[in-house]
């Protein structure tokens, strides 16, 4: 249960903070998420992994159908992505991976100081 | 142990983050990860959906209001009450749509390339300074800032662009600065300049000078004369007026021709493609359907995406003005008004040359000139380089130029030195042209707007809507000797150099003539009366000719006439070499293929249209035999060029037995005949190939493979084109140059009515619809009305949305 919380909890309050903010800022979204609920470190990591990485996936799929895919298709071919598909995944990894040890970090810092 | 499980994942976190928020270079740049992928800020943010919805402006710097309205393809209307808002207007609406390519094209002309890509371009940046592009640039804002009109204008266009600028955070940026990694800089007047002087570089730096030295060397004056005649024996030239060039010249006395004694065996540097031509033409009432003239202009330029050309309306008292721009540059270039149209192509004269200098000693102090020693200048250049140390390169300008080979660059003989007289290095003032061509009311008006013009020489049509047609070949041009600026000149003698420059009166000019015409695709400019001395880096043989001939026997002519005109296909060349060639061909001992070219080229019509196969044969063909016949030029191992198609064409049709048809390469001594056997074999080889892996007919669009390139190359924001046309056709259509803005003006009594289309589209963002949706148009002759107004309600029914800038208080 904590887990799904923390989980709504990092899109949300990292939808917020990006929203005004660099892109960076989830990692203090993430890693707040990962303090409050009290999550091992594990599951903080795969909860701020699936929470930043979801609202990222989001995100950009939002705007790829607003767009129809315009710019989507392009910049895939740029990288060796090459199809939109995995740039979609890959942009959710690069937005979860820092988000998933951000996490991980406020859940033992919680632990540390519960000694 | 704690501490650890604490400090880890915080340093994993923290070293995670700083590696995506940066670029890296593994083989391939990497922008910045993190930055780049980030839905809310990065590249997913430019992109755009076709609907925008009206927007109101509070801009710091306006006068007062401006309204722009972009009507249904996103051709911005702009409304201003004075001249300072009309140019700060067009200034930050330009840069909304393209300032990265803005920024791009100053940077790539001054050498600046580096600072952006890395060392990879080095050599690119150190050319630009050591021809002295930013020197040029220099003196060109001088003079621009010097008028206090022109000086306005340009103030107000940079104040335009750098109030956008001031605007941009990082999710703004376009695109191309997100995968590069970079951000922009203020615009400043001296970018205008620059940009000015790329485009006379792209014009008019084209010379073969060093080429010809090494010729002259090789072959002898006569072979000279037979392989790079000044004047091909063809055609109409633009301005034809024999007798009546009735003033009096100065021309300098003749001197004897100082060659240097060695060879010059460095590669010139890479040379603009000689497919960078133009059209343009004005036909008279007399010619017309409506009894008012019509003007067409087609200038062929290197085809990118984004488009060099925006188009754009812009509106104020006592100017009312459309037609395109250049990025970076403020007022219409071509266009009309509500009296006049106006339109380039490129002069093609020689306004480059090349001076030996004989420096005193290794440190290039000093240097001969008239048998005193004169200190030269060093201009120290520092070249950033993206993720390497900056790179300082020492230049020396002598009176005549810099000069741009020397032994640190490209330098094979250290005595060789070539300083470079170019005449777009001198102070001029083409933007005043321009400002008063957008407000001509007159042939008179346009004269006079045009005695401000130098640089890069180009041929203005004009038509008026009270009935004037006429041509003036407008630049500033060395009153020159014979054969003057045809090879290297000795620099230790002032006598070699530019004692006058022809007075603009003096100019190749034409008014109303009585053919009902006027007509230039770059050919040679004047007949053979004209009092002074004219010679170029090379003259089109073929489009003129035919674009006269359609004009000559037309008549009751209409808009849709000249469109076609501009889309016609008929391939000169083809027509009048390929039955010779094709009779020196041996058919009974053909393969089965070589029949098949064979019967395909008889059939042929000639016009190259998107589903002739003739064509790619005939290509084919003439791209096998040109190696094969001056193979005697590669293997000299020294600077030369090709002669011309027409040259070339002329010495197989009349001189089939000459010594250069023969392969250097075998001890048999080839003829024409033999040439063109065996390059036909090597043509019809090319194209079965083609054939087999691309499975299909090689119909011409195919064959050819339109391709309008994004400036960085970059081929996922490139397009491939289908179109028709190619070298030497009036739709001059190559692989990558062609028709870079398509405009015809018919100049109505009830008012100036205009259509015009370019390959690529308002937006410079690879992420908006209006990227490249210009190109399916252009490519099948669809051109967008220019909605001509007075004032923004008129546009309502074409509206697709309206900006209003504000002063903010």
């Amino acid at each position: 249960m904590n887990f799904l919380k923390q989980t709504l909890f990092t899109v949300a309050i990292c939808f917020i903070l990006q929203y005004f903010l660099p892109w960076w800022t989830l990692v203090i979204g993430a890693g707040i998420g990962g303090y409050m609920f009290g999550n091992g470190g594990g599951m903080s990591f795969l909860s701020g992994l699936l929470g930043v990485g979801l609202l990222w996936l989001a995100m950009a799929m939002l705007i790829d159908v607003q767009t129809q895919s315009i710019l989507t298709e392009k910049v895939a071919k740029i990288f060796p992505t090459k199809t939109p598909g995995l740039l979609f995944l890959v942009t959710a990894i690069i937005g979860g991976l820092p988000g998933g040890f951000a996490a991980m970090t406020g859940a033992m810092i919680k632990k540390a100081q519960q000694g | 142990m704690k501490l650890i499980r604490v400090v880890l994942p915080a340093v994993l976190t923290l070293a995670l983050t700083y590696a995506l928020n940066r670029s890296w270079n593994l083989g391939d740049p990497i922008p910045p990860l993190g930055k780049f992928l980030d839905p809310f800020h990065g590249f997913w943010h430019n992109a755009e959906s076709a609907q925008a919805g009206d927007a109101e402006l509070s801009i710091p710097g306006l006068k007062d209001k401006v309204t722009v309205v972009y009507d249904s393809v996103r051709i911005p209307h702009v409304f201003a009450s004075n001249d300072d808002d009309l140019y700060f207007a067009q200034g930050y609406i330009t840069a909304v749509d393209r300032l990265w390519q803005m920024e791009f094209q100053t940077h790539a002309a001054a050498g600046r390339i580096s600072e952006i890509i890395g060392s990879a371009t080095l050599d690119y940046d150190r050319r630009q300074r050591r021809l002295g592009m930013i020197y040029g640039a220099e003196n060109g804002l001088a003079s621009m800032e010097k008028n206090p009109v022109s000086k306005a204008m340009v103030d107000a266009y940079t104040a335009g662009i750098n109030a956008y600028i001031q605007t941009l955070s990082y999710e703004d940026l376009p695109l191309e600065y997100k995968l590069l990694d970079y951000a922009p800089e203020p615009w400043s007047n001296i970018k205008s300049a620059l940009l000015l002087k790329y485009m006379a570089q792209t014009l008019n730096m084209s010379d073969k000078d060093l080429e010809m030295t090494n010729a002259l060397k090789l072959f002898g004056k006569e072979t000279i004369e037979l392989l790079y005649p000044d004047q091909e024996q063809v055609g109409d030239p633009i301005v034809d007026r024999p007798g009546e060039w009735k003033f009096k010249t100065t021309i300098p006395d003749s001197i004897p021709l100082a060659v240097p004694t060695e060879l010059i065996a460095r590669k010139p540097f890479e040379k603009p493609s000689p497919d960078v031509g133009s059209n343009n033409w004005a036909v008279s009432g007399s010619k017309t359907a409506s009894g008012s003239p019509i003007l067409c202009s087609d200038p062929h330029l290197t085809l990118n995406l984004p488009s060099i050309w925006y188009t754009i309306h812009l509106s104020a008292p006592g100017c009312n003005t459309m037609g395109v721009s250049l990025p970076g540059s403020p007022g219409v270039i071509i266009g009309f008004n509500d009296s006049i149209a106006w339109a380039m192509t490129n002069a093609q004269r020689d306004l480059v040359d090349w001076y030996q200098i004989q420096f005193k000693d290794n440190t290039k102090s000093e240097y001969m000139s008239d048998g005193a020693w004169k200190p030269s200048r060093k201009l120290i250049e520092t070249i950033k380089v993206k993720g390497s140390a900056t790179v300082l390169d020492t230049v020396t300008y002598t009176h005549h130029g810099p000069v741009l080979y020397d032994e640190t660059f490209h330098g094979e003989s250290e005595r060789a030195h070539y300083a470079f007289r170019w005449v777009a290095h001198d102070p001029s003032e083409e933007v005043m042209t321009f400002y008063k061509m957008n407000r001509a009311k007159s042939h008179g008006d346009y004269m006079e707007a045009l005695n401000y013009y130098s640089s890069p020489a180009q041929n203005f049509v004009f038509a008026s809507v009270s009935g004037d047609v006429a041509m003036r070949i407008q630049g500033k041009y060395p009153v020159r000797r014979k054969n003057e600026g045809r090879f290297v000149l000795d620099g230790t003698k002032t006598s070699t150099e530019w004692k006058a420059f022809i007075p603009n009166e003096h100019n190749v000019m034409d008014k109303n003539p009585k053919r009902g015409f006027v007509s230039s695709a770059n050919q040679y400019p004047v007949d053979f009366t004209y009092p002074y001395y004219v010679t170029g880096s090379s003259f089109e043989a073929y489009r003129n000719r035919r674009i006269n001939q359609v004009l000559t026997a037309a008549s009751n002519v209409t808009v849709a006439d000249m469109i076609r005109l501009q889309q016609d296909n008929f391939h000169s060349r083809a027509a009048e070499s390929l039955p010779t060639f094709l009779t020196h061909l041996d058919t009974t001992s053909f393969t089965e293929q070589e029949r098949n070219a064979y019967r395909i080229l008889r059939g042929w019509d000639y016009f190259s249209n998107i589903e002739s196969v003739g064509p790619s044969y005939c290509e084919a063909w003439w791209r096998a035999l040109l190696p094969m016949i001056w193979d005697e030029l590669d293997s000299a191992h020294v600077a030369l060029q090709d002669p011309t198609s027409f040259t070339t064409i002329q010495l197989i049709k009349t001189q089939p037995t000459l010594s250069f048809f023969d392969l250097v390469a075998t001890p048999e001594k080839e003829t024409a005949t033999d040439l063109l056997r065996m390059s036909f074999t090597k043509g019809v080889g090319v194209i079965e190939e083609w054939k087999a892996k691309n499975g299909k007919e090689p119909q011409w669009a195919d064959y050819k493979d339109g391709y309008i390139a994004h400036l960085t190359r970059q081929d996922a924001l490139s397009r491939h084109v289908r179109h028709g046309g190619g070298s030497a056709i009036v739709n001059a259509f190559t692989r990558t140059h062609g028709p870079s803005w398509r405009m015809v003006v018919s100049l109505d009594k009830t008012g100036v009515n205009a259509v015009g289309v370019y390959p690529g589209g308002q937006s410079g963002n690879p992420g908006s619809p209006y990227y490249a949706n210009f190109i399916d148009p252009w490519a099948t002759a669809k051109y967008f009305n220019m909605h001509f107004v007075t004032s923004p309600d008129q546009l309502a029914s074409y509206k697709f949305s309206s900006t209003q800038l504000s002063p903010s208080k």
